[in-house]
C-alpha cells in the first residue's frame, strides 16, 4: 500500500490556487473551479494541506 | 486556429498585455477558463490612485470607495496613520474588482483582441522543442491554439511557466494564504484601509478592513503558508471578526479564499513565451498588492510584444527588453521590499509595538530617512539596532 494522498473536499474548495502554486510535484490542477489532486504524482508531502486557507484538503485516509 | 499572440488569463495582467499588444497591431486572443471575466473575485480590492495615470479605465463604475489613507494597527493596538500617497499600492481606491477586470478586458477587446471564455489551457503546444502555442480545452473538447507568442497571465498557479520549464513553484514562505468576507452592516471609519499586525492575529501577514461603502467592507486575513496549519486563515478570520463587536454584527455577502505570491520576481522570458502579473511573481512582497505591478508590467509586455510582431522575431532576445525595462523600474522596488518583508517577518510583536509607538505622531508628509530615524530612535533607542538592516537598505 502506498502513502495516503492529498484529497480535496470539493464542497469547501474556493479555487484560490494556492495549493497548485506550492505543489512541488505539479500534481494539482484546477478543474471546473475545484482543485484536483493527481494520485499518480502526489507524494504526500502535505504542503498543500498546510497551505489551504479554508481547510479543504486532507489525507485520503481521513 | 492561429494568432500572433495567445494570452492565458483575463485578469489585469493578461488584459493589459493583450490591449497594448493589440494596439501595436498584433492579432491577439485571450483565453479565460472561467465563464465570466473577473468572477469569482479573489482579491482584497485595494489599489493605489496611481492607476489613474495609466488611463486604461473608462468611467468610475469600478470604484467602490475613495480612501484618505491607511492605518497600521500594531499588536498592542497602537495606530499609525499614513496618507494615501504614502501608503503603498493597496490604498487609495477600493474597487469592485469584477467590474474593474471587465473594464480592462473591454479595453483589450476595443483595441482588437478576441476573448474566449470557458477555455482552459491544458499544456503548451510544442513542435521540435519550440513553443508554438497552447493546448486548450473547452466544454470537454481539446484543441490547439497556434501562436507566435504565448503569454502566461495565469495568476498564482503559473502553470504556463511551469510547463515551459521555468521554476514557478513557490516555497510556502513565499505565499500568503488568505480568507476574506465582504461584510455588510458593519461599522468603521470609511475613509481608511486598516491593516492589523500581530502573531496572534495573522502570523507572517496581516488582517485587513477595506471599506467598500458606508457599512460594507472587505474583512480578511492573510498568513504566511509556512506558518499556516490546515484552514488556519479562515479560523483566524472568524476569530478576528468575533473579537470586534463592530464587525461581529455584520453579515457576509461574499466569502473567498486567496493565494498571493510574496516572492521575488522570477525569470519571465523564454523564446516565444513571456509571463506577466502574479504568474511572474510581480507582487509587492510587503503588502501582497499586485494590481499596480500587473498593470505596469502588462503594458510593458504588450508594447514589447508589439515590436516583436512588427519585426516577426519571437526569440528570447527580442522579448527580453520587457524584463530589462522592469528590472530598472518595478523590480527595484519589489526586490527591496522583499528584503524589507524578511526583516519585518523577523520582528517580535514587541518590536512592532515600539515602532508603532514611535511613529504614531509622526507627520508622514515630511518623510525623509533622517527625520524618520530620529523619530524612531528618540522614543525607543533600542530600535536602532533592530532597524540597522533597514537603514543599510535605504542607502542602496
Amino acid at each position: 500500500m502506498g502513502k495516503p494522498k492529498a484529497l480535496v473536499d470539493k464542497g469547501k474548495c474556493l479555487a484560490c490556487g494556492g495549493c497548485i502554486s506550492v505543489c512541488p510535484q505539479d500534481a494539482i490542477a484546477m478543474c471546473s473551479s475545484k482543485a484536483i489532486v493527481s494520485k499518480e504524482n502526489c507524494i504526500d508531502c502535505g504542503i498543500c494541506i498546510q497551505t489551504c486557507p479554508v481547510g479543504a484538503i486532507g489525507n485520503e485516509v481521513h | 486556429m492561429k494568432y500572433d499572440v495567445v494570452v492565458v488569463g483575463s485578469g489585469p495582467a493578461g488584459s493589459m498585455t493583450a490591449r497594448f499588444a493589440a494596439e501595436s497591431g498584433a492579432n491577439v486572443l485571450i483565453i479565460e477558463r472561467r465563464q465570466e471575466v473577473g468572477v469569482p473575485v479573489l482579491c482584497g480590492e485595494g489599489i493605489s490612485k496611481g492607476v489613474d495615470e495609466f488611463k486604461v479605465l473608462e468611467g468610475k463604475r469600478w470604484l467602490a470607495n475613495n480612501m484618505d489613507g491607511a492605518r497600521i494597527i500594531s499588536p498592542d493596538g497602537t495606530m499609525v496613520k499614513l496618507a494615501a500617497d504614502m501608503a503603498g499600492d493597496e490604498t487609495g481606491y477600493v474597487l469592485y474588482r469584477d467590474i474593474f477586470d471587465q473594464e480592462l478586458a473591454r479595453g483589450a477587446i476595443r483595441a482588437g483582441a478576441e476573448l474566449m471564455l470557458n477555455t482552459c489551457a491544458v499544456n503548451i503546444l510544442k513542435e521540435n522543442g519550440k513553443i508554438k502555442g497552447v493546448k486548450a480545452k473547452q466544454f470537454g473538447e481539446e484543441f490547439d491554439i497556434e501562436a507566435d507568442i504565448v503569454v502566461g497571465a495565469d495568476g498564482v498557479e503559473s502553470k504556463i511557466g511551469r510547463w515551459a520549464g521555468m521554476k514557478t513553484t513557490l516555497k510556502p514562505y513565499d505565499l500568503e494564504t488568505c480568507a476574506q468576507y465582504t461584510l455588510s452592516n458593519v461599522e468603521f471609519d470609511r475613509a481608511y484601509c486598516d491593516f492589523y499586525l500581530g502573531k496572534k492575529i495573522a502570523p507572517g501577514g496581516y488582517a485587513w478592513i477595506f471599506p467598500k461603502g458606508k457599512d460594507i467592507a472587505n474583512v480578511g486575513v492573510g498568513i504566511l503558508a509556512s506558518l499556516s496549519e490546515p484552514g488556519m486563515s479562515l479560523k483566524l478570520l472568524d476569530k478576528f471578526i468575533n473579537s470586534r463587536p463592530e464587525l461581529k454584527k455584520g453579515e457576509p455577502l461574499r466569502f473567498l479564499a486567496g493565494a498571493v505570491p510574496v516572492a521575488e520576481p522570477i525569470e519571465s522570458v523564454r523564446d516565444n513565451l513571456l509571463l506577466v502579473g502574479d504568474a511572474a511573481r510581480q507582487v509587492d512582497p510587503i503588502t501582497g498588492g499586485g494590481l499596480m505591478a500587473s498593470i505596469e508590467a502588462g503594458k510593458t509586455a504588450g508594447e514589447t510584444i508589439g515590436k516583436a510582431i512588427d519585426e516577426q522575431r519571437f526569440d528570447k532576445e527580442m522579448l527580453l527588453p520587457y524584463e530589462e525595462k522592469l528590472k530598472n523600474t518595478l523590480y527595484k522596488k519589489l526586490k527591496r521590499n522583499y528584503v524589507v518583508k524578511e526583516i519585518i517577518l523577523g520582528m517580535e510583536d514587541k518590536t512592532l509595538n515600539m515602532l508603532a509607538d514611535s511613529l504614531k505622531d509622526y507627520k508622514f508628509d515630511e518623510l525623509s530617512t533622517l527625520s524618520l530615524v530620529k523619530a524612531l530612535v528618540l522614543k525607543h533607542p533600542s530600535l536602532l539596532i533592530k532597524l540597522k538592516p533597514l537603514l543599510k537598505l535605504s542607502r542602496l
